[in-house]
């Protein structure tokens, strides 16, 4: 009798369990990646990985534009004289771009002017396997406010020359 | 880490207002009042309150506090329905904690005060250190079987936060709880993606002093580099079926759009012009790709068929739209410039209505919840940036302040259920 009361109770529990609908929570397990105190990688092959120190020369650009302005145009002739007097020089051109708009298209659009200052120097005559030319995007402004005067600093291509 | 979960607390304790910014409510929320059942429990007020601030922060819910009600019924025995009636509440949550054996369960039954019986009966089992992520389902059980879609509470955020030269890609729970750094870097780290079964991540590191894709696996912390090139490689988005991630690459010479199937690492290249391509985000089909191009001059929004690589240009109004994302198959939504503000906007591509969805000034990153109907997205004000979010059909917006110096690129989990 016992039993049989035992295996009724268990078959209303059963019945109980199928009415409810149950969910049993997932707890995901994630691991931190520290990339800080890591020494940076070993091969500096890139002239990006080197600390070439302050910036040769610095062109700005307009608002969503890649166009070289013509009062750049003589500082980059200079810098062309210069690296065909020194054939071993090699230049790196770091392209930014301002806050405004998307992350990835000012990626794209600081990599457009820092290639603007390339395709210049290359038809001048220098080789462009002597230039080197990388993107930051918004990531690094040399002025952090939000108003054009900051703005219009922030939209530029540094040029560091590699002696 | 803890200072966004201390502006929580104090939220909690006060009032709302520090994290719910109610500018317009769509539709009546529904009045609900959530007790603990024959008890009164300290995890069970811990547990009821996650529940209320979950509800509460979707603006589709108005929750009854203690001091507000008529009686207060230990069970669904002793409803007197008359109070409940004349308070104008809904329905009746009733929340048991059963706490015993290194588990903690919580069973939840809905009582609906017009009909006077219990309408539905759930039951999530959970651990004793799970208590908020159990709370969060239980959200989500009220919240479907109200309105039918499935809630977000229980699902994650990533995002990138910056103090100083301290740059960290986060994982929290939907509310900002529970923050795990997923990674440091002395370097920006931009447009983390989530893979579609939530298991991995991707994301654009400078670690090595250019753009580079980097997949991370959450529970080993594995990295591998997506593609090894002297070239930028950015703006990862995983397909839906999870087999390929598109992303656009400077490799041949200029930004453009390109699949990798992360398998055999064959790699498609889709677009092929001057212009700058970027910003690839897949249909929910995985049939087509969004992306921004200006190849008419200013940044727009462009379709393209994966297979047949017919595009097709969908934004039309504005000189700058970009980082679109598809909302459901007819409607899109990206960064649009209005005047001098930068702007989320809706653009439903049948009708070609455009809908500006927000009113600060410098919004970026607009990602969607996986219901469809939350938006969360990245905002400048000054110095300050900090991640906001809007309900579509509530209306409601809220605030995730910004207590780092920058907090920013948010990227919504899929559902973990």
């Amino acid at each position: 009798m016992k039993n049989i009361l035992i295996s009724l109770f268990s078959i209303f529990i059963i019945f109980a369990c199928s009415s409810t609908p149950v969910e049993k929570v997932d707890v995901q397990e994630t691991r931190t990646v520290d990339l800080t105190d890591s020494s940076k990688q070993d091969d500096k092959v890139l002239m990006s990985d080197l600390d070439l120190g302050e910036a040769y020369v610095t062109v700005l650009f307009d608002y969503d534009d890649d166009t070289l302005r013509e009062e750049s145009l003589e500082e980059l002739f200079a810098v062309s004289s210069l690296m065909k007097a020194n054939s071993s020089y090699t230049l790196l051109v770091e392209g930014h771009a301002d806050e405004r708009g998307t992350r990835e298209y000012n990626l794209a659009l600081s990599e457009r002017r820092a290639k603007a200052v390339e395709d210049f120097l290359t038809a001048t005559g220098i080789s462009s396997f002597n230039i080197e030319v990388v993107g930051y995007g918004e990531e690094m402004p040399v002025d952090n406010s939000s108003n054009e005067t900051a703005w219009s600093k922030n939209r530029r291509a540094e040029l560091f020359l590699n002696k | 880490m803890k200072r966004i979960i201390f502006l929580f607390f104090l939220a909690l304790e006060f009032s709302a207002d520090l994290v719910l910014e109610i500018t317009e409510s769509a539709i009546k929320p529904i009045k609900i009042a959530i007790l603990e059942k024959n008890s009164n429990s300290f995890k069970g007020q811990e547990i009821i309150n996650v529940i209320s601030n979950d509800l509460k922060r979707t603006g589709e819910f108005r929750v009854l506090g203690i001091d507000e009600l008529l009686s207060i019924p230990m069970n669904e025995d002793e409803v007197i329905q008359r109070d409940w009636l004349l308070l104008d509440v809904d329905s009746i949550i009733f929340i048991e904690v059963l706490d015993e054996d290194n588990a903690l369960d919580v069973a939840y039954s809905i009582f609906d005060v017009s009909y006077n019986e219990i309408e539905d009966k759930r039951k999530v089992l959970g651990l004793p250190d799970s208590l908020r992520q159990s709370s969060h389902y239980v959200s989500d059980g009220i919240y479907e079987y109200f309105y039918g879609i499935e809630g977000i509470s229980s699902t994650k955020l990533m995002y990138v936060t910056r103090n100083a030269d301290i740059h960290e890609l986060i994982i929290s729970d939907a509310d900002g709880f529970n923050e795990e750094v997923l990674l440091k870097s002395n370097n920006s780290i931009i447009s983390p993606a989530w893979s579609t079964d939530a298991k991995e991540i991707a994301y654009v590191s400078f670690e090595n002093n250019r753009a580079q894709v980097f997949t991370q696996n959450l529970a080993t912390g594995q990295r591998s580099l997506i593609l090894s090139s002297k070239s930028s490689v950015s703006s990862p988005a995983w397909s839906p079926n999870n087999k390929d991630l598109a992303f656009t690459s400077t490799k041949d010479g200029n930004s453009e759009i390109y699949t990798i199937n992360l398998k055999s690492k064959k790699i498609t290249r889709l677009t092929e012009n001057l212009a700058i391509d970027t910003e690839p985000a897949w249909s929910p089909d995985g049939r087509k790709i969004i992306f921004t191009s200006d190849r008419s001059g200013s940044p727009q929004i462009y379709e393209i068929d994966v297979r047949s690589k017919l595009k097709r240009r969908l934004t039309t109004e504005g000189s700058y739209n970009a980082r679109a994302s598809y909302l459901d198959k007819s409607e899109i939504i990206f960064v649009h410039r209005s005047n001098s503000d930068f702007n989320i906007a809706k653009l439903d591509l049948s009708s070609r209505n455009l809908e500006v969805l927000t009113s600060t000034k410098n919004d970026e990153s607009p990602c969607i919840a996986p219901n469809g109907n939350v938006i969360i997205y990245s905002t400048k004000e000054g110095n300050l940036s900090y991640l906001a979010g809007i309900n579509i059909s509530s209306k409601v917006s809220f605030n995730l302040p910004a207590l780092y110096g920058e907090l920013k690129e948010p990227a919504w989990s899929p559902f973990l259920r």
